[in-house]
């Protein structure tokens, strides 16, 4: 995490855009109807392995669970906010306000699994902290 | 149908998560296509019960119960604390799922 703040601005970018790729992804993936669209079916699958990618090499400078917050924060709210543009679709002020709720949710569990809270101290054997961090790894790759 | 359609493709997304991990920066092969191969998988069941949910609504479901997966698993599995920060996450996340469902929306 000891970058320059050039290459530092380059991750954020690319995190930005590992977002915008996510959202494309549930959209397309919504647009596929059940991947029966060959059109919608293939920008969903570039998409897939776009958002993939650019995720991968942000978190290579980012800190995990911020740069998966933000990630995960802009795909929700991005497709939400994008769906009733693209597919005729309408959400209750009730509705719109418990999707804000889950939304609010997932960037907060992912802040919650950084690593210096998940690195604390651990009671018993010395293996399971190497374990935990691995799984540690596992969380940054997703996706 | 549509819950068993994301319960699948949960799963699949869990399963992306730890192999993804153990991929290494795509520079194992194995986890690597194991990875994709998930992806697709857990990508064809969102789509189905894309075709049902709002796509806001069902995309938001999935992601979200994947994470709360994610850290469960990571706790029961791999030695993991359950602080009281994710625990407020999961509660946060279930609360805004059982809402979208009472209120029609899912």
């Amino acid at each position: 995490m000891s970058n320059t703040g050039r290459s530092s601005a380059n991750s954020w970018l690319m995190l930005l855009l590992a977002g915008g790729f996510e959202v494309g992804y549930a959209l397309s993936v919504g647009g596929s109807h059940g991947f029966t669209r060959l059109t919608w079916s293939l920008v969903a699958v570039v998409f897939f392995l776009l958002t993939l990618w650019a995720l991968s090499v942000a978190l290579r400078a980012i800190d995990v669970g911020i740069g998966y917050a933000v990630w995960a924060g802009i795909g929700s709210a991005g497709a939400a906010l994008l769906s009733p543009v693209f597919f005729d679709e309408a959400l209750t002020p009730v509705q719109a306000l418990w999707l804000g709720v889950i939304i609010i949710g997932v960037v907060w569990l992912k802040l919650a699994d950084r690593p210096q809270n998940t690195q604390e101290p651990v009671d018993g054997p010395q293996d399971t902290r190497s374990v935990a961090a691995r799984l540690q790894e596992t969380q940054g790759a997703e996706r | 149908m549509q819950w068993l359609y994301l319960a699948i493709a949960d799963v699949f997304e869990i399963l992306v998560a730890i192999a993804a991990g153990k991929a290494e920066g795509f520079k194992n092969r194995k986890w690597t296509v194991v990875t994709l191969l998930s992806g697709a998988i857990g990508t064809y069941f969102l789509s189905r019960a894309l075709l049902t949910f709002n796509v806001g609504v069902g995309y938001a479901i999935w992601t979200s119960v994947a994470g709360v997966g994610i850290t469960l698993l990571g706790a029961a599995l791999f030695g993991q604390r359950l602080d009281w920060r994710k625990a407020l996450g999961i509660a946060v996340i279930i609360t805004g799922v059982v809402g979208l469902q009472l209120s029609g929306a899912a």
